[in-house]
This record gives C-alpha cells, sequence and structure tokens, in this order.
C-alpha cells in the first residue's frame, strides 16, 4: 500500500468540527480584542457613559467604596437579566401565537438596526481616530448599504455561506464592543447573572427558552432567530425535503434526540446549541443503521458510534450551530479582560475556548439542548481573577530581572 | 517603540512557531485542538506555580537564590505535568485505535493502529509541544509588549545593550524551540523506555532555565543568551537525529512487508 496514494486518515477529519465552530469565535473575540484596544487607549476620547438598561439601577463612579459597587452592580444585572426574561417570554408568547412573519421582520429589523446605528458609531470613532478622509454623503451611502446587504444576507437563504457568516460575526463583534463599555464590576456580575439565567432558561422546565425549544420541534419549524451555522447547507428544497425525513424517522424511533438550538441575538444571553449528530435507537444494542443527510455524504451511509468523540466531530455528520448570544457575550468577557492586560486576554481566551470544548463533549453525551454560556463563562472569569492576582506579579518579577522557565 | 516595533518583537518570539503552525498544524484539526490543550495545561501550571509562590514575592531584587529555588521548583512540577500529560495521551490513543478499528468506514482507510503511531505521532508530539512553548512566549514575552508599540522602547540595567522586549523576545525564541523538541524527545523516551531520552529532557529544561540565571550578573546576558542557544540548537540536533533513524526504520519496515 503506498502511503502517498492514501486518502485523508482519521486523524485529518477529526475535529474537524470543532474547529469550525471555534474559528469564528476566535475571530470575533480578536476583533473585539482589537477594537477596545485601538479605540480605548486614547484616553482624551473616553466616551461618554454607555447607559442603557444594563446601568438603570445604578451608574457606578470611581468614588463609591467597593460594597456599594458589588450592590449596585448586582441591581444591574437583576434588572437586565428581568428585562431578558420578559422579552423571551414574550417571542415565547408570539411563537406560540404563531407570528412568526412578524418575528422574522423584527430579526430583519434589529439587525439593520444594529449594523447600521452601531456599526455606524463605531466607524465613525474609527475614522476619528485614524484621521481617515471621508465625507458624510459617501459614508452614509456605503453605511446603508452595507447594513442593507447585511440583513439580506442574514434572512435570505441564497446568499454565499461565507458573506453570512461574516455578517454574523461583524454583528456580535458590535454589540460586544458595546457591552465592554459598561462599568467594570456591572460587566462581571452581569455575565455571572447571564451564565446562571441560561442555566436556568434552558434546563428547567418552565424556561422560556426550552419552552421555544420545544414548541419549534413540535411543529417542526425553525425558530426565526440569529444562529451561527458552521457547516454550509445547501439552501434548496431538497434540502426540507431530507430534513423532514430526519425528523419523521426520529419521531418514529421516538428517541431522544439531537435537537435545533437557537438563541435571539436580540435577547443576548440566551444559549442554546445543536448538533445534527446520528441518533442513537435506545433499547437495542445493535448499532442502527440511520442516515443523516447533509451536502457531502451520500444517505445511507452513516454509521452510530457513541463514544464522547462525537463531540468533537467524529460523529461525522452535524453541523454545529451557535447561537449569537454566545459569541456576543463570550467576547465581551474578553474584551473587559483587554482592558485589563493581554495576559489577561490570553487566559480567558484559552478557558473559554475549554469551555467551549468541554460544553459539546457534554452534548454529545447528553444529547439535548444545552447552554453553552455556564461553562465557558465561569472558567473565564475564574481564570480572569487568577491571572490578575497570581500571575502577573509572578510573570512581571521573573521575567522583567530576565529569568525565564 | 511604533507599532512596527511592537510587531517585529512579536514575530522574533512567535515568527517559526507562526511558520510551522501554518504549514503542518493548520491542515489538521486535530492537532489544532492538541496545540490548544497544551497551551492550557502550560497556563494551569503556570497559575498554580504563581499561587504556590504568592506569598513570598515581590522577591529582593538583587538577591539570586530565591529566584534559583523558583526556577528549581517550577521546572520540576512542569516535568511532572509532563510526565502526566504523556498518560493522558496513552489513554487516548488507545481509544483512538478502537474507534478506528471499529469505523471501518472505505472513506477512513485507517484500520491499522500501526499508521497512526508511524505516520503522525511525531506531528502530535510536536504539537503538544509547540503549545507549551507559544504559551511560554506569550506570557513571559508578548504579554509584556504592551508599551513596546508605543513611541518608546525601555532597558533593564543588566543588560543594557539591547531593549529589554528584544531580549526577552529572543530569550522566548529559544525557549520555544527548546519547549517544541524537547516534547517530542520526552514522548519518544517514554514510548520506547529509553532512560537517556527519559531523563535528558528535565535537565535540558532545568539547565536552560538555570542559565537564565546568569542573567543576574550585570551584562551577564552577553553570556547567558548564548549558552541558552547552545542548549536549545543540541534539543534541536538530538530530536532531528532520533526522528530520522525513526523514519529509517519505517521506511525499512514498509519496505519489507509491503
Amino acid at each position: 500500500m503506498d502511503r502517498n496514494q492514501r486518502p485523508r486518515s482519521l486523524l485529518d477529519s477529526l475535529g474537524e468540527e470543532l474547529i469550525a465552530i471555534l474559528t469564528p469565535v476566535s475571530i470575533c473575540m480578536f476583533t473585539v480584542v482589537l477594537l477596545v484596544c485601538i479605540l480605548n487607549s486614547d484616553p482624551s476620547s473616553s466616551s461618554a457613559s454607555f447607559s442603557s438598561i444594563a446601568t438603570a439601577a445604578y451608574a457606578e463612579s470611581d468614588s463609591d467604596s467597593s460594597w456599594d459597587k458589588f450592590v449596585g452592580a448586582f441591581l444591574n444585572s437583576l434588572v437586565f437579566v428581568a428585562a431578558i426574561t420578559v422579552a423571551t417570554f414574550v417571542l415565547v408568547l408570539l411563537f406560540y401565537l404563531r407570528c412568526v412573519k412578524f418575528l422574522k421582520f423584527y430579526m430583519g429589523f434589529s439587525a439593520f438596526i444594529v449594523l447600521g446605528n452601531l456599526g455606524g458609531e463605531i466607524l465613525v470613532l474609527l475614522i476619528d481616530r485614524f484621521r481617515f478622509p471621508i465625507d458624510c454623503i459617501t459614508f452614509l451611502i456605503l453605511l446603508v448599504n452595507f447594513s442593507v446587504v447585511g440583513v439580506f444576507a442574514v434572512f435570505m437563504s441564497k446568499f454565499s455561506i461565507l458573506i453570512t457568516q461574516g455578517y454574523l460575526v461583524w454583528i456580535g463583534v458590535l454589540v460586544a464592543y458595546f457591552f465592554t463599555l459598561l462599568p467594570e464590576w456591572t460587566t462581571w456580575v452581569l455575565l455571572v447573572a447571564l451564565a446562571l439565567y441560561d442555566i436556568a432558561a434552558v434546563l428547567l422546565p418552565v424556561g422560556p427558552l426550552r419552552l421555544l425549544v420545544e414548541m419549534a420541534i413540535s411543529r417542526d419549524e425553525d425558530i426565526p432567530a440569529l444562529v451561527y451555522e458552521a457547516r454550509p447547507v445547501i439552501r434548496n428544497d431538497s434540502r426540507l425535503v431530507q430534513r423532514r425525513v430526519w425528523r419523521e424517522r426520529r419521531a418514529s424511533q421516538n428517541d431522544n434526540n439531537d435537537i435545533e438550538n437557537t438563541a435571539n441575538r436580540n435577547e443576548v444571553g440566551r444559549v442554546v446549541r445543536s448538533i445534527d449528530v446520528e441518533e442513537e435507537h435506545v433499547g437495542s444494542s445493535e448499532r442502527a443503521e440511520i442516515s443523516v443527510p447533509l451536502i457531502d455524504r451520500r444517505p445511507d451511509q452513516a454509521e452510530n458510534s457513541e463514544t464522547f468523540l462525537e463531540g468533537i466531530g467524529l460523529g461525522s455528520s452535524g453541523a454545529i450551530k451557535l447561537g449569537l448570544g454566545d459569541f456576543i457575550f463570550y467576547s465581551v468577557l474578553v474584551g473587559r479582560a483587554a482592558m485589563y492586560d493581554l495576559m489577561t486576554v490570553y487566559a480567558c481566551y484559552l478557558a473559554i475556548i475549554a469551555g467551549l470544548g468541554i460544553t459539546l463533549m457534554l452534548l454529545s453525551v447528553y444529547q439535548k439542548a444545552l447552554p453553552a454560556l455556564p461553562v465557558s463563562i465561569m472558567l473565564g472569569v475564574v481564570f480572569y481573577f487568577l491571572a490578575r492576582l497570581l500571575l502577573e506579579v509572578f510573570v512581571a518579577q521573573c521575567s522583567s530581572n530576565l529569568v525565564m522557565f | 517603540m511604533t507599532v512596527a516595533a511592537g510587531i517585529g518583537y512579536a514575530l522574533v518570539a512567535l515568527g517559526p512557531s507562526l511558520s510551522l503552525f501554518v504549514s503542518v498544524i493548520s491542515r489538521k484539526p486535530f492537532l489544532i485542538l492538541t496545540v490548544l490543550s497544551s497551551t492550557l495545561l502550560w497556563l494551569v501550571s503556570l497559575i498554580i506555580l504563581s499561587g504556590l509562590w504568592r506569598p513570598f514575592l515581590p522577591l529582593k531584587a538583587n538577591v539570586w537564590w530565591p529566584y534559583a529555588l523558583l526556577v528549581v521548583t517550577s521546572v520540576c512540577f512542569q516535568e511532572g505535568l509532563r510526565f502526566l500529560f504523556w498518560k493522558v495521551y496513552k489513554r487516548l490513543e488507545d481509544v483512538l485505535d478502537s474507534f478506528a478499528d471499529r469505523i471501518s468506514r472505505p472513506r477512513l482507510f485507517l484500520t491499522d493502529k500501526l499508521q497512526i503511531a508511524l505516520d503522525y505521532s511525531s506531528q502530535l508530539h510536536a504539537a503538544g509541544g509547540l503549545g507549551h512553548g507559544v504559551a511560554h512566549a506569550v506570557f513571559f514575552c508578548l504579554s509584556l509588549l504592551t508599551p513596546a508599540f508605543g513611541p518608546a522602547t525601555f532597558y533593564v540595567e543588566r543588560c543594557s545593550k539591547v531593549p529589554f522586549f528584544l531580549i526577552s523576545a529572543i530569550i522566548g525564541l529559544a525557549f520555544v524551540t527548546i519547549h517544541t523538541f524537547s516534547m517530542v524527545i520526552a514522548f519518544e523516551g517514554y514510548a520506547k523506555g529509553n532512560r537517556v531520552d527519559q531523563v535528558i529532557v528535565p535537565v535540558i529544561h532545568l539547565a536552560a532555565g538555570m542559565l537564565t540565571l546568569v542573567n543576574f550578573a550585570s551584562e551577564g546576558c552577553v553570556i547567558g543568551v548564548p549558552l541558552l542557544y547552545l542548549v536549545a540548537s543540541l534539543t534541536l540536533v538530538h530530536c532531528g537525529k532520533m526522528v530520522w533513524q525513526r523514519l529509517l526504520e519505517t521506511r525499512n519496515q514498509s519496505s519489507a512487508s509491503g
């Protein structure tokens, strides 16, 4: 057997899907860190305090004591989480009443507002920072065009997948950058509160996200929301047919299956993911032959495998979907770490990636909708504080004396 | 100094690893995962070490023996972790082998356990070592580079000929080399049970750490850094010899069997 002729071996395809989702998350985080470093390095251009619903209860100022700041941040997060819960329940209600068109219109409208308004603000800040010569009318024309293309890319399914993914990442970057402008204590407490809310919303029986997902499954519909899909899918009628076949087979087999989870960008912080993995026939020892149609595989070829390695893409057929809220809050954490030092950025980045990997493995084990925020956010926060308190002193001591190991 | 200088310093420390990453590692997703997990492991070991040493810091400026103690404990701890990493890697390899055996898909063409070992193990080991090296370079060198993007530069008294950023980038490059290749040597040693290889890696690591202590002397970096590069090139040569031998072995093996 000539080695040169051997096609892709096991190691070539291992973990491919995990990398396919890690790349956009990394790009989003990197862009936010870059924006934070560029736009915050100039102290004279400190933006006015970002007032939003997240600072409604308490506006942090430097002169307060730590306890005051903590209580204020806690109140802020409570208000924010309450607002998100209410909004999510409204979404569930609308979905229940089958106002899908209205929801789609609202999603498109909010994407346009984010791209136009927030994107415009960031671009103005960048133009100001780099002294880029451009006049208002050109800028406005370009911005409106960019936003409209973005709305189409996100909601029309006939666009090139690369452009759609790029626009989704860019929307995540914009929202994340504006969240990093929140005061410091509020940001950290808010992140932890959202991680806890996510667990509650997805795993509790009355959680709004769980209701949403169950309704979507029972009706066999898509939830209209902004979701990043890591694998290109054929956008034509055959896909719908194939999906129906898949769901029917699943329903007939009465299994515990992979659910489609989507997250609404606007209701940030809700994260639900899915992985379309091959199904397992519960209660039977032989492996079921199931076909999960995808673009580059012929049907009726897949074989089942129940090891944990499915989580890292060995299952061979999954398209991993990650809600845009995940992107946003990971980037908020890393952006906030960037405001302190680059060492914390790297530590938090590794922690978030590790958390994402763990969550994906849990997903393959439990085979149902799981929140993607908690593990990563908790690891990220822990690593941030460890790096800030312990690591920095140690490393600065050593390397300023040129002692390394 | 400027953005260009800052990027230049970063590339001095990480340039070879970046090219290694782009050419070899980015092709296979599993190698990327290996790099990320070994970086994470190194970070965790560094955090634990800094936690242990935190009560004793900051150390006095001109006394060198606390630093020696610090280096010795750190190196021992990290070598112990390397052995643990080997155990985990062994178990993962077994799982992968059994998985490959079970999945007899024509598309994979991989049922031979030997193939994983022969084709990819040195790439895997190098990826693991690269993770360690990159983590070292990022935490000891890159994280302090932020002032280098500004308008000025910084010199330390002990090494006054060269900007601080440049000398730390150069030391970082040496350590990246050492970490990357000593991982390959160590795992080969553990796999074959070769005592010499197993012992030589901690010795190299310790020697390299101790050599940086030479920087304590005034203008010590003139001696310390070239010696460090000597150690790094020794590691490179030893690893190259080992891999070459292994390649010859497998070529003989495959020509004998097929």
